[in-house]
This record gives structure tokens, sequence and C-alpha cells, in this order.
């Protein structure tokens, strides 16, 4: 048997924000760092001259700009330290775009963070519903090449948010993922394990323009915020401060009457004179993640609100699985964490449907009673790494090592063997 | 930056965590790998929120090596000295490991510089127990002497069921790898790298480093090894260390580096390939670019005179043609 299947599986599930990283059979990830890169590039704007001596030199200069990057953390702060590194978001609105930053990315976190071997262990990663092929064969290809893996697994992202789910209560491979990660917002019917793909629906609106909207009212009310640093502090201020109201008129008038109750404080440090400066939050703690329900307060493009969404997408599945769907929404991804997400959610989807039964029987001139729609909107714990832990539940069943792509076989075929997606083909 | 840590990330920031958060009785029960197959286990129950079980299982040792109750030679002693009443060797071990070590959190330090230090050891742990029958010969070394009941060809384990050697003398170590690889492409990129690596050790500004040879065929100093340990496709790598190379700070480093040099090897294969991968893409990117500057532009096309021979038209642009012509 092979050695590799004996240990653990590597489980990285990298979000447009936070990467999750970490080995398959613990309920936690190992590490949660934001998927950003540090590059020097200052090596590589060096002037080109073409005398010999100077060859070797650019070699050398090359080299180093080739080892000296950071990532996570590490990288944010040396971007705030230094001015010689450049930051590079490599995934954007779910998709790969830099793959060279990517596989720095990766080859950091399987040597320096995860410190293990990667010819030694099976790999999981994830995607989103909407990958194109050919991404999918990218990843295959630095994968089996420059990492040698014995093994690597594509998952689809919101079906472990699903299967996350799966262990704590009972086997319940159908429902809706309602995704809203950093960077995409994804609503993806799953019956009994498979994607219903055609009805997977998107919304342009995600946990980065919380960010950027908390940016422009806090800079709209001018508040004293250094302005290299405002983007840094609305993340900050939305991950610890922001919540979902119930109604927005009765959520003003609370804070008009007790401002002392709801204004919160936020004290800095401005990272060009060492100043210490402070800010009010006020309305942008429930004006944020209001984006979601009220898109037309944010942006003029865009203005179905998300549980309209959810529900046009439920509409647009075949009718006998409807029911079932609007038993099981899961939430997933670090931007469905605001306080009483699921709530709202739940109560603005509830009245929809209502709506519609109620509509459905007038017609019908109340001769047929229909049996009432339980709609239940799930939360939990976890909510921000369900993948990640959906991941590792899936990768530490003994079929999972059958079910990856093999070294051999990426040998044998080439990267094409990753187009298919299993998902789409059987065993979930 | 591309040097291995000594001590376990995730380990450290586990222990940083729960030494900050220690009224907070969370459970908790980890399980995690690490090159060259170290494996880890930590548990903490809430009962004994301060009491840590950190339990560790090391390569499986060829049977040259010398192992003790599991644990390389001279192991248990550099545990009780590196962490003193901090952590007590549980006997047996968790099962399926090698080293089971009860960790008691009240008994640190309370000077936080102190404190992180002893943590950050702790976190070494794989270190302290791998590198410790080195550390012993090394430590000879630097009182330039042998130790009278060691054998001339000492075996230590690395990866699993992968020794290295050591020729303990007076006034030198000499340290033999045999370097092996899975992949065909790693043994090409560990063999050239390794050349380069002699090479550059050559090169002025490095005399003092410890001198370095690679060689295809086993050194005369493994002539007594056993045959299966010359088996090694990527050639063998040879360093003398001298006493000035372990003076007083420079010992745990010295034994770090040469305890995961197969490590650092590998390691470097991995980023050169993925650095060639990089180079690769950005040269067909700008053969792409290329081409596609080369491709003539439909527009233009109509008017040249070659275009026109060759082109099939269709109805509608020999029409528009004959109104220009009329």
């Amino acid at each position: 048997m092979d050695p590799a299947a004996s240990r653990p599986a590597v489980v990285i599930d990298n979000g447009t924000g936070y990467t999750k990283m970490g080995f398959a059979g613990n309920v936690e990830p190992c590490f949660i760092a934001p998927t950003v890169v540090a590059i020097n590039e200052s090596f590589l704007n060096q002037s080109r001259s073409s005398s010999k001596a100077n060859w070797l030199a650019q070699h050398n200069a090359g080299v180093m700009a080739d080892l000296d990057f950071f990532i996570g953390d590490e990288a944010l702060s040396k971007s705030r330290s230094s001015n010689t590194y450049n930051l590079s978001y490599p995934i954007q609105h779910g998709q790969v775009e830099n793959w060279d930053a990517m596989e720095r990315f990766w080859q950091q976190c399987i040597f320096n963070y995860l410190r293990c071997d990667p010819e030694d262990h099976y790999f999981l990663l994830t995607e989103s519903p909407l990958t194109a092929p050919e991404s999918r064969e990218y990843t295959g290809e630095i994968m089996f090449e420059t990492f040698n893996v014995p093994g690597l697994y594509i998952a689809v992202n919101s079906v472990l948010a699903l299967a996350a789910g799966y262990t704590t209560s009972k086997c319940e491979m159908t429902g809706v993922v309602v995704d809203v990660g950093d960077g995409a917002t994804h609503v993806v019917p799953v019956a009994d394990g498979y994607v219903i793909g055609s009805s997977i629906k998107s919304v342009p609106i995600a946990g980065k323009d919380v960010t950027l909207f908390v940016q422009q009212l806090m800079r709209e009310r001018r508040e004293n915020v250094p302005p290299e640093d405002s983007f840094e502090v609305a993340r900050k201020v939305k991950e610890m401060y922001c919540y979902t109201c119930s109604d927005i008129v009765k959520e003003f008038n609370k804070h008009d009457k007790e401002p002392a109750k709801y204004i919160k404080q936020w004290r800095g440090i401005k990272p060009k004179t060492g100043a210490p400066y402070s800010c009010d939050i006020g309305y942008e703690r429930f004006l944020g993640p209001e984006i979601f329900f009220n898109p037309e307060i944010y942006s003029s493009d865009f203005s179905t609100p998300l549980p309209v969404v959810i529900d046009k997408c439920i509409q647009s599945t075949p009718i006998d699985t409807r029911r079932a769907l609007y038993k099981n929404i899961v939430l997933s991804g670090g931007s469905t964490m605001f306080k009483d997400f699921h709530r709202r959610l739940q109560r603005d989807l509830k009245k929809i449907v209502d709506a519609r039964v109620l509509a459905s029987e007038a017609r019908l001139g109340g001769e047929i009673k229909a049996q009432p729609v339980e709609v239940n909107v799930l939360s939990n714990p976890i909510q921000r790494f369900a993948v990640w832990f959906g991941g590792s539940v899936l990768a530490s069943t003994p079929e999972f090592f059958g079910a990856c792509h093999t070294k051999a076989e990426y040998e044998e075929y080439g990267a094409s063997i990753c187009r298919t997606n299993p998902v789409f083909k059987g065993m979930y | 930056m591309i040097l291995l840590q000594s001590n376990s990330r995730f380990l450290l920031q586990t222990l940083m965590n729960r030494v900050q958060n220690l009224e907070k009785g969370v459970e908790l029960d980890y399980n995690w790998f690490e090159f060259d197959d170290v494996r880890y286990h930590i548990q903490v129950t809430m009962k004994n929120p301060h009491i840590l079980l950190l339990s560790v299982s090391l390569p499986i040792p060829p049977p040259e090596t010398i192992f003790l109750g599991g644990l390389p030679f001279g192991a248990i002693e550099a545990i009780k000295a590196a962490y003193g009443t901090l952590v007590q060797i549980l006997d047996p071990p968790r099962d399926g490991f090698n080293l089971t070590l009860k960790i008691n959190l009240s008994k640190l330090p309370t000077n936080q510089d102190q404190r992180y230090a002893l943590l950050l050891k702790v976190a070494s742990v794989r270190e302290v127990v791998l590198g410790a029958p080195l550390r012993v010969i090394l430590k000879n070394l630097a009182k330039r002497t042998v130790a009278p009941d060691l054998s001339p060809l000492v075996a230590l384990v690395h990866r699993p069921n992968e020794s290295f050697f050591l020729v303990p003398q007076a006034d030198k170590v000499t340290v033999v790898y045999p370097m092996r690889f899975n992949d065909s492409i790693d043994i090409v990129l560990a063999t050239s790298f390794l050349q380069e690596f002699v090479e550059a050790r050559r090169t002025g500004g490095l005399y003092n480093a410890p001198s370095c040879t690679w060689s295809l065929s086993p050194p005369e100093e493994l002539k007594e090894a056993p045959a299966h340990a010359l088996s090694a496709n990527a050639g063998f790598v040879t360093f003398v260390i001298l006493p000035r190379h372990i003076e007083g700070q420079k010992l745990d480093r010295t034994a770090w580096n040469l305890s995961t040099f197969h490590a650092y090897v590998s390691y470097h294969v991995k980023c050169s390939e993925g650095f060639m991968h990089t180079r690769m893409r950005r040269r067909v990117e700008s053969l792409i670019q290329a081409l596609d500057r080369a491709k003539p532009d439909f527009e233009d096309s109509k008017i040249t005179s070659q275009a026109r021979s060759f082109k099939r038209m269709s109805l509608k642009d020999s029409k528009s043609r004959n109104n220009s012509i009329s």
C-alpha cells in the first residue's frame, strides 16, 4: 500500500481573503492566514546593461528576488514597514489570477507553515463552483510537477460546506449553500451531493464590498483615519463590530437615542508618524452587512437582495427538490459571521415564500390548502472555516484516497485528468 | 529565510495561545506531521487545563542506528537538561509514539522573555530529541576527545529507514550523507545543486565554512557501513566539522543544520522546480505576445494585396469592393 495514504491528507482551502490550512482528521485548521504575497521587486527593475560582468550580478539578483518574499500576516507587516515589498493578492473573486504568486504562496504554506514534505501526503484543495477547467489543470500541474504530491483531489467548496454539517447532525447532502467569502458570493443548490450546475447564482457583492462600504462611510463622515491605513481599519471594524439589524429605521433611532451604548471607539497608531489617533464607529456597524439585504445603498449596478437571489435559485431547481432545499440552507464563509445574519436571512426568505403561497391560494380560490413550506437557515460556530472542516471530514474517509488523481495517472495522461470534476461525475 | 526553523510553527502558536488563555479550559486534541515523518500529537483535557500532553513519533530507524528504548542515545539527558522541571517524561509513551512529555504550564517562569525562550525550546522538541546524539559527539569534539565506548562509524537516523554517518575523531568529525530522491527529475536537480553547493564553498568569503565534498561513489569513510546504506542515487555529501564550527552558541545551529541537511536540499530542489516553472510561464507568455503581434490584423489584411489573393471572399466583401472600385 502507498505509505502516503497512511498519513493524513493535507487540506488547504484557498479563499480570496484568508487561506485555511491543516491536516485532515482534525477539527480546526492549523493556520488561518491572509491570502497575500509580499514580493520584493526592487531587484527586477535594475538597469539592464549587456556587459558580461553584470550578468552574474543580475543573475544573483534574480535568484534573490525569487527567494525574498513573504506570505500571510508577515507579508502585511513587511509591506507596511518597508517600501521594497509589493503586495500581490493571487486570488481575486474566488479565482486564481496570478499563478506565480499562487505557487509561491503554496510553497510557503507547505514548507514554512505546515512544514511537511509534500511527497508524503495526499492533498485536498478547493475551488469555487464556477472555476474553469483550465485553472483546475494549472493547479494540477503545479501540484504534481513542482511539489510531486502523490495524489490530489480538487473539491468544490460549497459541497464541502455541506459536508461539514454532515457529521454533526444527520447525513443530509441536499441543501443550498450560501457561500459569502471575501471576494465572491455564490448560492449553490446541491441535491444528494450533486451540484445543480444550471441553478448556481452569483452575487457581485461579497465581504470585500462590505469593507469598501464601511471605508466609504467613514471617509464621508471625515473620521480621523490616515488614508493609507483606512482599508485595514475598515476591515478590522467590519470583523469586530459589524452586526445585522432587523430594521434599519429602528436601528437608526436606537443609535440616536443612546449613542453612548452603540457608538464604538477605534484607536490606532499612524503608520508613518507613529502618532496615536482615535475615531468613532457609528452607523456603519449595521449598514455594512445591510448591503446584502438592500444592495441599492451600495451600488446602482446590482439591486437584488440576497434572500431574493436565494429564492430565485431554489425556484429554478427541479420541483421535487425545492422543499428539501428550503429546509436546509447552509451558510459558509467568513462574511456570514455577522451577528444574527442567519436570522435576518431566514425571516426575509420566509416572507417571500409565504407571500407566494398566499398568492397561489388566493388564485385557486381557497379550494386547495398548500402545506406550509419549511424554511431553515442553519448557522454553526465553525462557519468561518466550514469548507475546511468539510474537507477534513471528507479526506479522513478511506474512500478519499481512491477518489484522488494520483501521480501515476498524471504521468500517464497529463494535466487533463484534472479537467473532469469528480463532483459532477459521482462521489461527492 | 530558506533555512528551516528548528521550532515547529504550529506547536509554538498552540503553546503561546494556551499560555495566554490558561483560565479558559478549552479541550484540545490535535495530530499533525512534519517533514521526515515526524508526527506530533498534543492533548489537553478539560479536567487539567494546565497539563499538556505532547507526544512525538520519530522516523523508523534503520537497523544500523543505536536506539535505546525507542529514542536515540542521549535524548533523555538532553530533554532533562533542556526543560528542567517543566516537563516529565511519561513511561510508557502514548501508543504509536516514541516519546510523551507531560508539560506543566503552571511551572513556567513569570518573566515574559524567559517564558518565551522556554516555550520556543519546547516547540523545538524535535531538535532536542533527534539532535541529541549529534550534540553529544560534537561536544566531545569541542573538548577534543572521542568517547571511548563509541564505534568508529556512528549511524544516525534522519529519514524513515535512512541514516547518515559520522566518523568522530579527536580533532574533527566527518559527516557523510547518502542522498536519495524518489523522482527522476529531483535526482538530476539535486545532483547539480550539490555540485554547485560544493563549488560555492570554494569561492572566497566562505573559507570559514566546513569543507564539503560530493562524490557519486561512497567515500572512504563508509567502508564498514552496511551495504543497504550505500545505495544512494544522488551521490554522497561529506562535511568536515572542526572545533571552531561548534564554539559556544554555534553548536545548536550546527547540530540542527546537520540533522536536517536532507530536508534542506529537498526543499531547495522543490523551490528551484517552482522557480523554473515561473520562468517557463513567463517565457510562454512573452512568446504568445510575440505571436499575437505577428498575427495579421483583420482590418489591415483587406487592404494588403497579399491578403486579397489568398482570402476567400464572401458575397458582402466582393460587393463592397465593387462599390469602392466603381
